[in-house]
């Protein structure tokens, strides 16, 4: 009824006119509602984000906020927690609408980006000296780019072999150390040995369940090791020759033989260690709560194996950077070092069982000071054995055509057309980002 | 013709009174669209600081060389293909059987209806608990009990063969119920003479349904397996939650290589030269399909 009688001929436009009102105000409204969203950017709050991580990691977090906030009444720390699976995503997203908050945590690898984008703001005037030089070196390795301290983390990882001490005695395996890690040949041997006495045939546990950056993460240690890498780490400007050569082809052909021999457990219910279904297994220092309750004093951390030039591992993990445009640097970096004495980095290290930043805070710390039974971690960092995710803002895409190359190989597809094919996407990136040009040199290059 | 009286009195309300709707077309529909055309064209990235440039085709030449997005053109067209058929016999039969008048049917309908209730994300998630690996998870129970023992548990979603075709599984039975009411609303359109007609005639069960529920029921199939292809190549959900796109690229889609490019390697160029492919594509297969099956008793 109602239609007809708007559309007779000759009427007056009327409710024309009121409808194109009606959206004209429509339209007026949703740019009122995007105003206000912006109205109190005059209050002295800190705003911080940072990934949700496991519950305790959480709750410690949030307290230490809360302890911060108490102590310090000029002051208000504002905790944002967003989800670790599109973390990256939607910093990313924020980034670009400019609404990037004062202090913010990443995976650590991610940090190159950022810096090349000119997110972020440097940190070596803002921390104190003294915290600065009681960091790990390996904190400071991953946080520095272009001679600048961009970021720093309140805790680092480990990645080692773990092993029951038990099977290796029964077998007659000697127990390597970092000095003297097992080698190449050795380790096959191992392997051929214990599996003599399994029920079927599976004595490693390489976490094949994980996926994603654990790939990258535990697995490019053994390109290291053997020679090879991610990338060309003297220019960053090419994968091809590095990623796709001999060295890192040998190493993963390694890994791809150990596979397809029957060697490797595929950990489907990530409990290939504990259930004793293997001897040895690849794992962070976030495994050894639940391996040391099942194997108790048989539990062994020993250093990965040495496949040509000495024995290496992973580093890096969740670190802080202030922004470049927040207007509390001084604030932001006050809560930082904040995070970062000895008691806060205890807890936290309590909470998610990682290796403190400090060397303050590790000579305290039950599991990881002289003789703990996590050790092995702290060493690994402090030695140099433990190598930094490249230091790139391609690092995103490096890892991600590794992690596809790794799944392919895995199931054994070709190492060696693999991984050209990788590093042609990587060199391709590169060369559209024009290798990654410093453009903020006015702000803050040195 | 436009000078006729009265018509032209019109056509500036009409305008007028269409504008809101105009206005939110050409927004939110014309607009973006026409972006993602000009995007593909540069080298635009998200957050880069770097010039924008127009690089020409090289983003199409790009994605169509890269094995991944191939891979995803293959899994879309593959996946249409199986579950496009299966889904609309299954809901055929579904709804065969509810306009039986047999009782209960109600009951049974609000049933098969209800998976697609649930938005996909939920029904994803809780696919994940009955896919999980090892003999504890309940597929690998289920078909534990159906081959009396002789099943090997499987990790469904990480099984190269097995990934895609679990996805499908889940998937049609999420969507059979929507094709099943909209079916069983044709059928019920159907009018008895006809099948009185027919078994008079002496035709059977079997020889009504193919020579007269089948021809009543023309134009509902139609609406139903364009739109069931369209969603076959929108697929994405399930893909993001249950398997990212694993393992080896088994169960990527078009849409989540946009998704991915966009927002995990911040390439904006490339996910838009993406988009334009995946709508012409889409434009494409709708065309054909119409074309072959010609909807009936429609005149524009």
């Amino acid at each position: 009824m109602a239609i007809r009688m708007l559309s007779g001929p000759g009427r007056p436009a009327s409710p024309a006119i009121r409808a194109l009102a009606l959206s004209l105000l429509m339209t007026g409204l949703c740019v009122l509602g995007g105003c206000s969203d912006t109205a109190d950017s005059t209050d002295p709050v800190l705003e911080i984000w940072a990934h949700a991580g496991q519950a305790r990691e959480r709750q410690t977090l949030e307290s230490q906020v809360a302890r911060f906030n108490r102590s310090n009444a000029d002051l208000q720390a504002r905790l944002t927690l967003i989800p670790e699976g599109s973390y990256n995503a939607q910093v990313q997203a924020a980034a670009v609408a400019g609404e990037l908050p004062d202090l913010l945590e990443f995976d650590g690898p991610f940090l190159y980006a950022y810096v090349w984008q000119g997110r972020l703001r440097p940190l070596d005037d803002l921390l104190p000296r003294r915290l600065i030089d009681d960091l790990l070196p390996s904190i400071l390795q991953q946080g520095r780019y272009r001679e600048r301290l961009w970021s720093v983390g309140t805790f680092d990882s480990g990645l080692g072999l773990y092993a029951d001490r038990s099977r290796l005695q029964a077998a007659g395996i000697r127990i390597p150390t970092l000095e003297q890690p097992w080698q190449r040949d050795e380790f096959t041997t191992i392997l051929d040995r214990l599996a003599e006495d399994d029920a079927d045939g599976q004595v490693l546990d390489l976490k094949l369940n994980y996926a994603g950056e654990w790939y990258t993460y535990a697995f490019s240690p053994l390109l290291q090791s053997a020679g090879g890498d991610l990338i060309d780490r003297r220019t960053y400007a090419h994968a091809t020759g590095v990623l796709n050569g001999t060295d890192s082809v040998a190493a993963l052909s390694d890994v791809q033989q150990w596979i397809e021999s029957g060697r490797v457990d595929p950990n489907i219910d990530d409990a290939a260690f504990t259930t004793g279904r293997t001897a040895l297994a690849f794992g962070g220092h976030w495994n050894y709560p639940r391996y040391h309750q099942q194997l108790g004093d048989d539990l062994l951390l020993l250093p990965l194996p040495d496949v040509g030039h000495g024995s290496r591992t992973g580093q890096g993990s969740w670190s802080w950077a202030v922004t470049a445009d927040s207007a509390h640097p001084e604030a932001a970096a006050r809560f930082l070092a904040y995070l970062l004495r000895p008691r806060e980095v205890l807890a936290m290290s309590e909470a998610n069982g990682a290796v403190p930043a400090t060397r303050s805070a590790i000579a305290r710390s039950p599991n990881y000071r002289e003789g703990g039974a996590l050790r092995l971690f702290v060493e690994q960092l402090e030695s140099g054995h433990a190598v930094p995710r490249p230091r790139t803002p391609a690092y995103p895409v490096i890892t991600a055509e590794f992690q596809k190359a790794f799944e392919r190989i895995r199931s054994g597809s070709g190492v060696q057309a693999t991984l050209d094919q990788a590093a042609r996407v990587i060199d391709n990136e590169i060369v559209d980002n024009r290798g990654y040009p410093w453009l903020f040199s006015g702000k803050s290059e040195p | 013709m436009s000078g006729r009286r009265g018509l032209s009195d019109q056509t500036p309300t009409a305008l007028l009174m269409a504008a809101p709707a105009l206005l939110g077309l050409l927004l939110f529909l014309l607009l973006p669209f026409v972006l993602a055309l000009a995007f593909a064209f540069t080298n635009l990235r998200l957050g880069s600081p770097l010039p924008l440039e127009f690089v020409g085709f090289k983003q199409f030449l790009r994605i169509f060389s890269d094995p991944g997005f191939l891979q995803a053109l293959a899994n879309n067209l593959l996946f249409a293909a199986v579950v496009v058929p299966l889904q609309t016999a299954l809901a055929l039969g579904l709804a065969l059987l509810l306009d039986q008048g047999l009782r209960g049917t109600l009951v049974y309908r609000t049933v098969f209806f209800m998976p697609v209730v649930f938005p996909m994300s939920l029904v994803a998630v809780i696919w994940l608990l009955i896919y999980a690996p090892g003999p504890a998870g309940m597929m690998n129970q289920l078909l534990d009990l159906l081959s009396l023992g002789h099943w090997q548990p499987r990790d469904f979603l990480r099984d190269p063969a097995l990934a895609l075709p679990a996805i499908m599984l889940l998937s049609i039975w999420q969507g059979a119920g929507f094709q099943m009411v909209i079916l069983l609303a044709g059928l019920q359109a159907i009018p008895l003479e006809l099948h009185e007609a027919a078994a008079l005639d002496g035709a059977g069960r079997w020889q009504r349904f193919l020579h007269v529920t089948l021809p009543q029921l023309r134009n509902p199939l139609i609406f139903v397996m364009l739109v069931t292809t369209i969603l076959a190549f929108r697929l994405f959900d399930q893909v993001q939650i249950m398997t990212r796109g694993g393992p080896d690229n088994a169960t990527t889609t078009m849409m989540f290589e946009m998704v991915q490019a966009v927002f995990t390697r911040q390439q904006v160029a490339r996910a838009s030269a993406m988009t334009v492919i995946f709508f012409l594509l889409v434009l494409l297969v709708t065309l054909v399909q119409r074309r072959l099956a010609r909807q009936e008793g429609y005149r524009p």
